[in-house]
């Protein structure tokens, strides 16, 4: 036994003296001379299938429109898309897969906080990018000044912080309320609403006022509502998911309460007004873009909605557009290396600050050398005869 | 059933049962050793987490197996060791320290559930455990100074002497505490701890009139069920290096679960071929998904074959279909467990040609805690 002991005392002893901390080297692979292979990972089939499906299939819409139009400088994209069920072991795994075996140039929109984060250090190890993660957490897009590999991370995504400051600016400067109070999940979701509503109030001087909490799958808010008009709020913030804020509206026009409401990205979805129907009416919603509807849209939106539906059949919901963008942005950039494409390429032009406009008409996506979180400007838009209308444009709260 | 007979009290004392079992574990601790060397990192992951799910499988083996106490908490004791570790990492504690601290700190807490343990039987312990694990998972997401709550916290990499283990150094200290462990089991299954646990599950009154403490066994059983979990759990938040409370759901147990069901449920054997199953089938249907449609395309000479498998695997959920397939064809037919399969083919080529199925039919049974011998 003690024999034993001994020798695996040496393996590990000699494992450790074998490995060596590995340096950040930018690497290129997965390039030749027809294609550019590009992989990901997103929950197919877990909790989150909701995002994932659709997200998927407007990143595929997207690889397809691109190599229609011949491609980037000549090569065909090939997406490899691996399902995660957002298991932060299994998106390790297909990391892994994806880097190794199937030697991706990038990862370009993965999905989900945690199985995000947890692959994010083998990415950075094999010196590859991460673009555009659909989550909107700091860390994918953070850097610290000490790690060159942080410049491999990118996002498009404005996180929940700043929609619901952009939403309390923008509403106590034009609407003066007396008094601004916030109801919120209580999780990490209603943490980033609840630190954003209180630096915004700080910021503009107005004392904080009531706060109230509910938790997660909670369906009665009859004593939050009531605790709310009792406080005399005039304007409310929804920290909540689409389905607690129709319900919470419910709540509050059962008691005859009507504030001025505000919500963002969770509940900033069209799901508020079709299962809401006219509780809905004259809410504010915060987010990136214009949310559009398949009977009036118009122009490049069009086209998008019918190609959509030619290839899967369905209508484009408001998923599909992140990872629509999400590969569209990377071919945007990625076009401009021309005939040499390489990682220290991509990142040089995508660090210009050159902005890409999407189709969707939200504000230019822009990075630089210190700032990789391409989303600054936001939208603010009010439900009118059931259905989302932007007010105002470019908003930012800095 | 095949007994294997023995003619002295060396082969009862000794740790394997034949020669040609020394030789084939030290051959299969060969190669895991000299995996590295020419494996790449994603198989060289696969394994990492295979040992693991062995070390937790193993753990539940003596519980659920041999001691018969359930769980489907288990997640909450890998969570307990995994954020054990990533705040002893945070505050520069060197790991030979709190690796076994977080396996010591986790098995006190398991001994605490196993109290309730005394009074609870079958199903109420399940949901007794289950609530435990929902306690933690409230705990982890409340207690924000430590946890830092939904957000998750990184995990800072593993390092000995100030130096990073590194991917090779990891997958080399799950490999020693794999062994640790199982060295452990073995032990304690064949002392007087052991042959409680048996006695225990069987028949709680016939162990008591022999004098069985019930109450420190099975409140042992939970500790040391939950300290090897616990172990686990370090390795498992170094080897994610980022952990949230989401990661420890329902789920995750259930998962623990079946690996001992595929696996056999009173085989440390099967605990490892269980985790085997369980984390390897998925790369593999993965990769299936990538070759098989030009496998198909070329045998049958139709890209249209080939088109049509492609679409057909990649569909979201198939993947899932054909493991729950595997699944329910395991318990059906092999309620033994893939260590019952391994043993019948074994058994088959010994006595080839005169194998008969019968070998393995139970018959007159004297004792029920012959079973899982």
């Amino acid at each position: 036994m003690k024999k034993l002991a001994l020798a695996f005392g040496m393996s590990v002893a000699a494992g450790a003296l074998a490995v060596s901390p590995a340096l950040a080297q930018f690497k290129t692979q997965g390039v030749s001379d027809t294609e550019i292979v590009v992989g990901t990972h997103m929950d197919l089939s877990g909790p989150i299938k909701s995002w994932g499906i659709p997200a998927s299939n407007g990143a595929k819409l997207a690889v397809e429109q691109i190599n229609a139009a011949g491609g980037i400088n000549g090569r065909k994209i090939r997406y490899i898309l691996e399902d995660d069920a957002y298991d932060p072991k299994k998106a390790v795994l297909a990391t892994q897969k994806l880097i190794e075996l199937d030697k991706v140039f990038s990862i370009v929109s993965p999905m989900g906080s945690a199985t995000t984060l947890a692959p994010l250090p083998i990415v950075q190890a094999a010196g590859i990018t991460n673009l555009f993660s659909i989550t909107a957490a700091e860390f994918t897009y953070a850097m610290d000044p000490n790690k060159p590999e942080d410049r491999l991370k990118f996002n498009i995504f404005s996180p929940y912080y700043d929609q619901a400051r952009v939403g309390i600016k923008y509403l106590v400067e034009n609407k003066k309320p007396k008094k601004a109070c916030i109801i919120y999940q209580d999780d990490e979701m209603g943490k980033n609403f609840t630190d954003a509503y209180k630096d915004q109030l700080t910021a503009m001087k107005i004392p904080l006022q009531t706060m109230v909490s509910f938790k997660r799958g909670a369906t009665d808010f009859s004593s939050q509502v009531a605790r709310l008009k009792a406080d005399g709020c005039d304007f409310v913030s929804l920290g909540s998911v689409v389905r607690e804020s129709v319900a919470i509206l419910t709540a509050a026009k059962k008691s005859d309460y009507n504030p001025i409401w505000v919500a963002f990205s969770p509940t900033y979805v069209p799901d508020l007004h079709d299962l809401g129907k006219d509780v809905a009416d004259n809410v504010y919603g915060v987010g990136q873009l214009e949310i559009f509807y398949e009977d009036t849209a118009t122009g490049k939106i069009k086209d998008f909605v019918e190609a959509y539906k030619k290839m899967f059949g369905v209508a484009p919901n408001l998923q599909v557009t992140s990872g629509y963008n999400g590969m569209m942005t990377f071919a945007h950039y990625a076009k401009q290396c021309g005939k040499d494409l390489t990682t220290d390429c991509l990142i040089n032009k995508m660090e210009t600050g050159e902005p890409f406009q999407d189709i969707f008409g939200q504000a230019p996506v822009k990075f630089t050398k210190t700032n990789h979180l391409g989303a600054e400007e936001l939208l603010v838009a009010q439900v009118q005869n059931g259905r989302w209308k932007a007010i105002a444009t470019k908003q930012t709260y800095k | 059933m095949a007994f294997k007979i023995r003619t002295g009290y060396e082969g009862d004392l000794s740790l394997f049962k034949t020669p040609q079992a020394i030789a084939s574990y030290g051959a299969l601790l060969l190669l895991l050793c000299a995996a590295p060397f020419f494996l790449g990192s994603y198989f060289l992951s696969q394994i990492v987490f295979v040992l693991i799910y062995t070390i937790v499988g193993i753990g539940l083996v003596l519980l659920s197996g041999y001691a018969g106490q359930t769980s489907i908490g288990h997640a909450a004791f890998l969570a307990i060791g995994a954020y054990t570790a990533a705040n002893a990492a945070k505050f520069g504690v060197p790991i030979y320290i709190y690796l076994p601290a977080a396996g010591l700190l986790t098995g006190l807490v398991g001994w605490l559930v196993g109290l309730p343990a005394l009074r609870l039987h079958g199903i109420y312990l399940a949901i007794a455990t289950f609530a435990f694990a929902l306690i933690v998972e409230e705990i982890l997401a409340r207690w924000e100074t430590v946890t830092h709550g939904n957000e998750g916290m990184m995990v800072k990499p593993a390092s000995l002497f100030s130096k990073p283990l590194g991917e090779w150094g990891l997958y080399y200290l799950c490999i020693g505490v794999t062994i640790f462990v199982i060295v452990v089991a073995v032990n304690v299954i064949r002392s007087p701890t052991g042959r409680a646990f048996l006695a225990l599950r069987d028949s709680e009154t016939a162990a008591r009139s022999m004098g069985v403490d019930s109450a420190r066994y099975k409140t042992f059983a939970f500790a040391l069920s939950a300290g090897m979990t616990g172990l686990a759990g370090v390795l498992y938040a170094h080897k994610l290096s980022f952990i949230s409370p989401e990661m420890f759901t329902l789920a995750l147990s259930i998962e623990f679960v079946m690996i001992i069901i595929i696996g056999g449920i009173a085989s440390l054997r099967g605990a490892a071929l269980g985790a085997v199953f369980m984390i390897m089938v998925d790369p593999m249907l993965v990769l299936m998904k990538d070759k098989l449609p030009a496998l198909i395309g070329a045998v049958s000479g139709s890209p249209m074959a080939q088109d049509k498998a492609s679409v057909l695997l990649a569909t979201p959920g198939v993947k899932s279909l054909i493991f729950g397939l595997i699944i329910i064809f395991f318990i059906i037919y092999e309620p033994m467990g893939l260590d019952g399969r391994w043993m019948k083919i074994k058994t088959w080529f010994k006595l080839f040609p005169f194998y008969r199925p019968a070998t393995f039919r139970r018959q007159k049974m004297y004792l029920k805690s012959e079973r899982g011998r």
